[in-house]
């Protein structure tokens, strides 16, 4: 049954839970706060409001990034800045509430206070002044290089409640879209702001929506890819946990502008938190009239449905990932077909498939303009990119950034450099399918042609760090390891070649190796990179051919005289 | 000749004619026809495994690689996936093919040591010896042959209906066989998986009346035995499901007969027919 | 699993689309494991060919046809948990639990201990990738796991040092 559709109403009463008039302690509870004990800290708290009877509201959020610093805690006091707490344990749960009670917080736990907030999607939230004592979110070096546009809400909001969201703008340029604009105009400014696919291939998204919509059949579907396989990435997770809204936004619009009834979310199984947000995130949305029949009231049916991976990093490939939805093994197919052709898609039905992150751009895109998402980031590559910074870096945690940023300024002033005073050696950017980037090559600039002329890959946008300590060789095994284990072994260059090369690499690490081999290491990587069928196999050599082509020494020091 | 589904292919508009030019030379082929079938026609060679006229292009063997070139550009795509236009240009030799496929070669000449088939192609191609570790697996139902082009799980499955086989795990770990590497209830020993195999490495032995499918965890089907002369002559499921697919009075003339009887009887027949004797004498 | 509550699972898919990865997930989550008796029961139910149904449950690394037992424990082997030393968690557990894991040749790590209480398992990542080493016991994850926090995270879960 679609509601009926009021904004108004939800974000009266949206904002009247942000700024409540009483305190308000907002405990960060998405999955890396959860599994460091904010759950218990959440309860620890709701314990003792209960039992002293305080006039406080208590209430869950997302991620604001800042990973390393979890369990994170945010306290607004009417009239002062939102304070975020870190590291905070139950043991402070007591010493909270009294302090805010008094009208303050406690300051030894203190991250950084925020005055006001923007929303980026038209609403400005101000918090108000105070706690000069406590450094500024601006001044914090963690994220002072930041701009927040796709994680504008994250860590601020409920993520389970939808009158959170409509509180700051959300909806709006759903609303907007639906009843004032047409696909046309909708699909050019798409195309005119610049937006690349934020899943790592980087294919011009207005594009790829144009095609979809001017495949011949009026049955469309749309899909949004939260598979999110590479290992050390988990954005698209802290996006849906977080704000799971703003991509279920984005999708509305992208559906109206192709003509698509249908859309569909591939999420893997591994993300049981964010499936759970999401579906109740989706139930909140039906029973607004914002999905189901005649959406907005703008004459329009459209509906979304999740269906769920069960462990195959090779189903985050377009048409692995269609077969798998169908019931099938994820073997990809060769193109063409491709998704966007009659006979490619879901079911044979032209379809368009985006990142999670890319739908996450739509809203801020259609409600500011082209012209303003342009003038973010770099030449033809406009925009920011959430990255996940991790590994062996000292600040671990989700990092957004206009693209264009240097490797540099994202490792060092934002990462600080090497966790317990170690030299950082390299990173590996773009997960298996990328490559490792030694650290004298850290001034390129992040962007998707940069980052492929060094030999990798943006990806999806993970950064795993690398110091002094780590075996280039080894990292070089995990990654062919990775890849052979994830492989779906249809073609042979992947799973034979995959195969070779780890017995290869085994032998050297071994040091059994001779210099015939790593000239037949060199080869293989070639050809698996060559003649794969799909894009598993063509970047799962890039691991080994990055890091003989700047750690050459490592392996040489393996090899036989 | 079209790509297509098998089976049902409707009468079509005529094609329109085109000229390719494949290493130097130009040949007539006709608007979307695959590349590959064009090479055969005009007998230039390019190995492949996997490709089977009746099915869609599958792309696993990676042999029939070919450069396409564009704009002084060539670029490698697989011929199963080219389609025939006016000016498509292709090598099939070039230095980047040659160091590619011969790795191939030698990936397959280690996954399937013991193929005759693979070693008499990969030798056509130049390739005799591998520098990979060859695989070794003493128990294997496919003999050390299986190249796991897919040509038999794709014709049990989607010519045949049957789906007895299929892949199991994934990876370096495939494998093709029953579930749970027992006889399968849904074979009904047509035998096209062996018939379709390149390699020959499926093995299907008719005994004492039964089909055994040795490669598929031994799969026992029995054999329908000639009414006339007394010979096995084909899966005892087979003819069932034959036979409840014709009208009689046919389809009493053919039930239990082998191929051999049945012309007997059908001439016989014909003949009682056009001499005025009783047909149902035959 | 009953056939009453198998048809309740199946009744939860009303459209195809997503529908066999979604059946055999909320066996594999309700049983821990697929039974066989269910796959063949669910081939009929929904007309799908047992070898299909096969060849899916193996090729996806979240199914298993192996029962487990009372407790499992899924180890990350990502990137990040395996540049801060996931591998030394892992050789620590087996050590602690007295099992030794490998990958076994349908390409699956799956371990049991004799007396059935623990199973240990690999996961590629749970994306909790900041508080590397990570590990999940029945659906809770660790952060920061190392050898020498193992025993006490074990203790929890009725495991006692020899």
């Amino acid at each position: 049954m679609t509601g009926v559709f009021d904004r108004a109403a939800g974000e009266v009463a949206g904002q009247k839970k942000i700024l409540p008039g009483k305190p308000r302690i907002a405990v960060g509870l998405a999955t890396c706060g959860i599994a460091v004990g904010g759950e218990k800290v959440y309860e620890r708290l709701q314990e003792i409001i209960k039992k002293t009877d305080a006039d406080i509201s208590l209430t869950k959020t997302g991620c604001i990034g800042y990973c390393r610093e979890e369990p994170l805690v945010n306290i607004t006091i009417p009239g002062k800045p939102l304070v975020i707490l870190h590291k905070v344990t139950e043991e402070d749960a007591e010493g909270i509430v009294e302090a805010v009670k008094k009208g303050t917080v406690p300051y030894k736990k203190a991250l950084c206070r925020v005055p006001s907030w923007d929303h980026v999607t038209g609403t400005v939230i101000t918090y108000g002044n105070g706690f000069d004592e406590i450094p500024l979110y601006a001044d914090v070096p963690f994220f002072k290089h930041q701009k927040k546009v796709i994680l504008r809400n994250a860590g601020f909001i409920n993520p389970e409640d939808i009158d959170e969201y409509l509180a700051v703008g959300g909806y709006a340029t759903a609303e907007q879209a639906l009843t004032r604009m047409d696909s046309e105009t909708i699909i050019s400014e798409v195309e005119k702001s610049g937006l690349r696919g934020r899943g790592g291939a980087g294919f011009p998204t207005g594009m790829k929506w144009r095609i979809t919509r001017d495949a011949p059949g009026a049955a469309k579907y749309i899909i949004c890819n939260a598979d999110e396989g590479d290992p050390g990435a988990y954005m698209n997770r802290n996006e849906m946990e977080s704000d799971p809204h703003m991509l279920i936004e984005g999708m509305i619009i992208g559906a109206y502008a192709m003509g698509a009834k249908k859309g569909l979310i591939y999420i893997r199984a591994e993300y049981p938190l964010a499936i759970r947000r999401l579906v109740h995130a989706i139930g909140e949305a039906r029973a607004l009239g914002l999905l189901g029949k005649n959406i907005i009231g703008a004459g329009f049916d459209f509906d979304i449905r999740i269906a769920t991976g069960a462990g195959a990093f090779v189903c985050g490939e377009s048409t692995a990932l269609v077969a798998s939805i169908e019931g099938r093994t994820g073997r990809p197919h060769p193109r063409p077909p491709r998704l966007t052709d009659p006979g490619g898609g879901l079911w044979g039905i032209p379809s368009d498939l985006n990142n999670v992150e890319t739908w996450c751009n739509i809203p801020v895109i259609i409600r500011n303009g082209s012209g303003w998402y342009a003038k973010i980031g770099a030449e033809k590559n406009a925009g920011t990119k959430v990255f996940s910074l991790v590994g062996k870096v000292d600040r671990v945690g989700l990092v957004e950034v206009p693209l264009g940023t240097s490797l540099n300024t994202i490792v060092c002033d934002i990462g600080n450099g090497g966790a317990q005073g170690k030299k950082v050696k390299a990173v590996q950017t773009g997960g298996p399918s990328g490559g490792c980037i030694p650290v004298r090559l850290f001034d390129t600039p992040v962007n998707y042609e940069s980052l492929n002329a060094v030999g990798s890959i943006m990806g999806s946008g993970g950064i795993v760090v690398m110091d002094e300590d780590t075996d280039m060789v080894d990292i070089a095994r995990y990654f062919i390891n990775f890849a052979t284990g994830e492989s779906c072994g249809k073609c042979v260059p992947c799973r034979e070649g995959l195969r070779h090369t780890l017995i290869l690499l085994n032998r050297l690490i071994a040091r059994k190796g001779t210099a015939k081999d790593l000239e037949t290491l060199a080869l293989l990587a070639d050809t698996i990179k060559n003649t794969s069928l799909c894009g598993l196999g063509q970047s799962a050599p890039n691991p080994v051919l990055t890091t003989l082509a700047y750690f050459r020494e490592e392996y040489d020091a393996l090899v036989k005289p | 000749m079209t790509q297509g589904k098998t089976g049902t292919e409707l009468a079509e508009p005529p094609k329109k004619p085109v000229t390719v030019s494949i290493n130097g030379n130009a040949y007539r082929a006709d608007e979307g026809e695959c590349l590959l079938t064009v090479a055969e026609r005009v007998k230039i060679p390019i190995p492949h495994f996997c490709f089977e006229q009746s099915l869609e292009p599958y792309g696993a063997c990676r042999l029939c690689m070919v450069g396409v070139v564009h704009h002084g550009k060539t670029v490698m795509e697989t011929a199963c996936t080219l389609r025939a236009k006016e000016g498509l240009t292709i090598l099939t030799d070039t230095p980047d093919i040659v160091k590619y496929r011969t790795i191939l070669f030698e990936l397959y000449l280690a996954e399937a040591p013991k193929s005759a088939v693979v070693k008499e192609m990969a030798a056509r191609y130049g390739v005799t010896k591998t520098r990979f570790l060859r695989r070794v697996d003493t128990g294997d139902p496919l003999g050390g042959a299986c190249v796991l082009c897919g040509l038999c799980v794709r014709v049990c499955n989607e010519i045949m209906g049957a789906g007895a086989i299929n892949f199991i795990n994934r990876g370096p770990y495939t494998v093709v066989n029953t579930p749970f590497t027992e006889p399968s209830r849904d074979c009904f020993g047509c035998g096209a998986c062996a018939a379709i195999c390149p390699t020959h490495a499926v093995r299907i032995e008719d005994r004492d009346g039964v089909r055994i499918l040795h490669s598929w965890s031994e799969t026992k089907v029995p054999l329908s035995q000639c009414v006339s002369c007394g010979k096995y002559f084909a899966p005892a499921a087979l003819e069932k499901s034959v036979l409840s697919r014709i009208e009689p009075p046919l389809r009493d003339d053919l039930a239990g007969l082998c191929p051999a009887c049945r012309a007997k009887k059908l001439a016989k027949k014909e003949i009682l027919a056009a001499t005025g004797g009783d047909p149902g004498d035959a | 699993m009953e056939e009453k509550t198998l048809e309740e699972i199946i009744a939860r898919y009303d459209s195809p689309t997503g529908k066999v990865l979604g059946i055999l997930g909320d066996i594999q989550r309700s049983e821990g494991y697929i039974p066989r008796e269910t796959l063949e029961m669910l081939s009929v139910k929904i007309d799908v060919r047992i070898s299909q149904l096969y060849s899916i449950v193996t090729f996806y690394s979240f199914f298993s046809l192996k029962p487990v037992g009372e407790h499992v424990i899924t180890i990350c082997m990502g990137t990040a948990c395996h540049v801060r030393g996931a591998v030394g968690v892992l050789d620590a557990l087996e050590s602690l639990l007295d099992i030794h894991g490998d990958t076994t040749e349908d390409g699956k790590f799956s371990v049991t201990t004799k007396d059935n209480k623990f199973t240990v398992e690999i996961a590629r990542c749970f994306g909790a990738c900041s508080m590397a080493p990570v590990l999940q016991i029945d659906g809770t994850l660790y952060g920061y796991a190392n050898p020498d926090t193992l025993p006490a995270i074990l203790e929890q879960y009725g495991w006692r040092a020899a």
